[in-house]
């Protein structure tokens, strides 16, 4: 026989085994939120090894506060805990009894959890492969209304909602400044900074002025604004745009007869293809005023290091500049409109979209980069 | 069958608002163990804003606010737990946790807060969700589900840990009539069976008239309880015009839906 009390709780449970395999529990007091588990799993412990044939189970003087002591008598009614024991229990009260009927053996048995997913390698490509057809089908739908939805634009400029244009061109530009004009200066001053040694050792540090021009105008100066722009407005496009996907808002949109793509993609492309020039122009000479400054801190004489900067640069560079500037913008628009549009499900894809939409565009960014470059260098 | 419990839910002239804005005021009134009360008035009329200073989501501006005897909103680390486990609340949305399945997130309060075994939490949670009729969606995203089973779906996460009051923002909204009716009944049980109490926001009279011991009425005017008592004898014997407008689903005579009555 064993008495089981928990110290400071009014649960108690009797085990007693009788012949012939039978057992009788007795329980007493209250069965509520804190008591079930405790009684729970002492019974366990207690009835596993009887493997008894039969059970009885008291239950005249236990109190119900709840369902989860619901659950338990269900469980020991079922002989979860004895396998194979024919089980009574006695001394529910009607309603108890009610409250058991509703929750069979049968429902617990039908349901299964659902099994992990099985990765099979052959399956695991045709998935992906499939996906990214139907990627693909989507990423071409997109581009193809997003340039009707330009060409509408060129055609009837009147039409666009210029001041949502303004609003983002205000929070995506504007309000970017500062880091962009931050982290531009750094790189310029970074870029100063590690080729004066090595310049030094020639006596060429004048050269500097050279590299930091050339590549502020062709590299930094992009890339660093298209870098800050698709991980600042990229993501905020994908997760507006996710959002009110979520919220049914596109839904809303289409049967009132406006085109999602045209009534909100369009504004942000439009902003995205204007700031990202200007930001890129800005970043270019924060980019060089950082290289100057480590230049001064040479020795350099300002005239000098003018000088020195338009002899080597050309107005082609640029205009390589600022048209990659332009390609990072549509990248960046359009990445981040298009991942918040494809979100499917609950608030949480919104997360997943604004993800896809930073990663996604920073790797096109880079691509188009190199592709720019490698022409260029067969070109000229 | 008013209850003569202990009381569960006391709340002593309440000024109830977000900062310095004021929304109600000088709110008395005391729920009994077992007892089924809504609240009721106009949209705007500040039912949720009087939810969400019961629970504690927001500190009153001035009076008290009492649950099980304990201040809510004054009370901090174990304590504030402990009470917060007494009672459960149904959110307006559902308020579901999207990455977790459904029985995810009817069990996640049986997994935190009580030390049963894992087939016990998933027998508890299941027959949960049974009780809402929603077993056989247990392994669904809340995203698959439709508005009035996410709804379902939160009472049963709410009822999880077998709460003693049990908080509900407009439960029937976006149900069926028959779920509707369904979870009427399911109030009625768990108020007789275990005696829960009940404080539920709703607009459905019906359901009104089918549960409830007793109604409060506000006003975003007086801004304050303009009529507490039984619905039936609020509906037969009220002289307050805008409860028995409410009560007989009338709208101001003469008027447009956006003209307001002079306060």
């Amino acid at each position: 026989m064993h008495e089981l009390e928990q110290p400071g709780t009014a649960i108690s449970a009797d085990v007693q085994g009788e012949p012939g395999g039978a057992v009788k529990v007795t329980l007493r007091g209250r069965l509520d939120v804190q008591t079930t588990g405790y009684c729970w799993n002492l019974l366990e412990e207690r009835l596993r090894p009887l493997h008894p044939s039969s059970m009885n189970v008291e239950a005249g003087e236990l109190a119900f506060y709840g369902g989860i002591g619901v659950a338990l008598v269900r469980y020991l009614s079922e002989g979860g805990m004895t396998p194979g024991a024919t089980v009574t229990v006695r001394g529910l009260s009607e309603e108890v009894e009610r409250l058991l009927g509703t929750f069979t053996a049968e429902d617990f048995r039908t349901y299964k959890p659902r099994p992990p997913p099985r990765t099979r390698i052959p399956e695991e490509i045709g998935q992906g492969v499939k996906t990214l057809w139907r990627d693909m089908r989507g990423q071409i739908i997109f581009i193809g209304a997003a340039t009707a939805g330009l060409a509408g634009v060129l055609r009837h400029p009147s039409q666009l909602r210029w001041r949502e244009v303004r609003h983002v061109f205000e929070v995506a530009g504007c309000n970017a400044l500062p880091v962009v004009g931050l982290f531009s200066f750094l790189v310029g001053l970074i870029i100063a900074l590690e080729s004066a040694k090595p310049l030094a050792q020639f006596g060429a540090q004048i050269f500097i002025a050279d590299m930091i021009a050339i590549s502020a105008l062709r590299e930094a100066g992009p890339l660093v604004t298209a870098i800050m722009l698709a991980g600042r407005s990229s993501s905020a496009f994908a997760a507006e745009l996710g959002t009110m996907k979520v919220n049914e808002e596109l839904n809303a949109l289409t049967t009132m007869g406006l085109d999602p793509v045209r009534f909100l993609v369009v504004q942000r492309l439009v902003a995205a293809l204007a700031l990202t020039p200007a930001l890129t122009l800005y970043a270019m000479l924060m980019s060089i005023l950082g290289g100057i400054t480590v230049m001064r801190f040479l020795g350099f004489p300002p005239l000098m290091i003018y000088h020195q900067m338009l002899t080597q640069v050309q107005l082609s560079d640029l205009v390589i500049g600022l048209t990659k500037a332009l390609v990072f913008g549509l990248i960046i628009g359009g990445v981040g409109c298009m991942r918040g549009l494809e979100t499917e499900g609950g608030p949480a894809a919104v997360g997943v979209s604004t993800t896809r939409a930073v990663v996604t565009s920073i790797i096109l960014i880079f691509l188009t980069n190199t592709i720019i470059a490698t022409v260029q260098y067969f070109m000229s | 069958m008013s209850a003569k419990g202990e009381i569960v839910i006391e709340v002593k002239d309440l000024k109830a608002g977000y900062g310095e804005r004021a929304i109600l005021e000088n709110v008395n009134f005391t729920v009994r163990e077992g007892e089924i009360v809504v609240v009721i008035g106009r949209s705007g009329s500040g039912k949720s804003t009087l939810l969400k200073h019961l629970i504690g989501l927001y500190p009153p501006l001035g009076g008290e606010v009492r649950i099980l005897g304990e201040d809510v909103a004054a009370a901090r680390g174990e304590d504030r737990r402990r009470i917060l486990r007494q009672f459960g609340v149904l959110y307006q949305s559902g308020a579901l946790f999207g990455s977790m399945s459904v029985i995810e997130n009817v069990r996640l309060p049986l997994e935190e807060f009580t030390d049963l075994p894992e087939i016990g939490r998933e027998l508890v949670a299941l027959s949960k969700l049974k009780l809402v009729g929603l077993a056989t969606a247990a392994e669904l995203m809340p995203a698959e589900l439709s508005g009035g089973m996410q709804k379902r779906a939160a009472l049963a996460r709410a009822m999880a840990l077998d709460p003693r009051i049990l908080f509900l923002d407009e439960p029937s909204v976006g149900l069926d009539p028959i779920t509707s009716s369904g979870l009427d009944d399911l109030i009625k049980e768990l108020s007789s069976y275990f005696g829960i109490t009940f404080f539920i926001i709703t607009h459905e009279l019906a359901s009104i008239f089918a549960i409830a011991h007793r109604a409060i009425m506000l006003d975003e005017h007086r801004r304050t309880i303009i009529a507490e008592g039984p619905p039936a004898d609020l509906r037969d014997h009220s002289t307050d015009p805008l409860v028995n407008q409410f009560f007989c689903r009338r709208s101001e005579a003469g008027s447009t839906l956006s003209q307001t009555p002079a306060p």
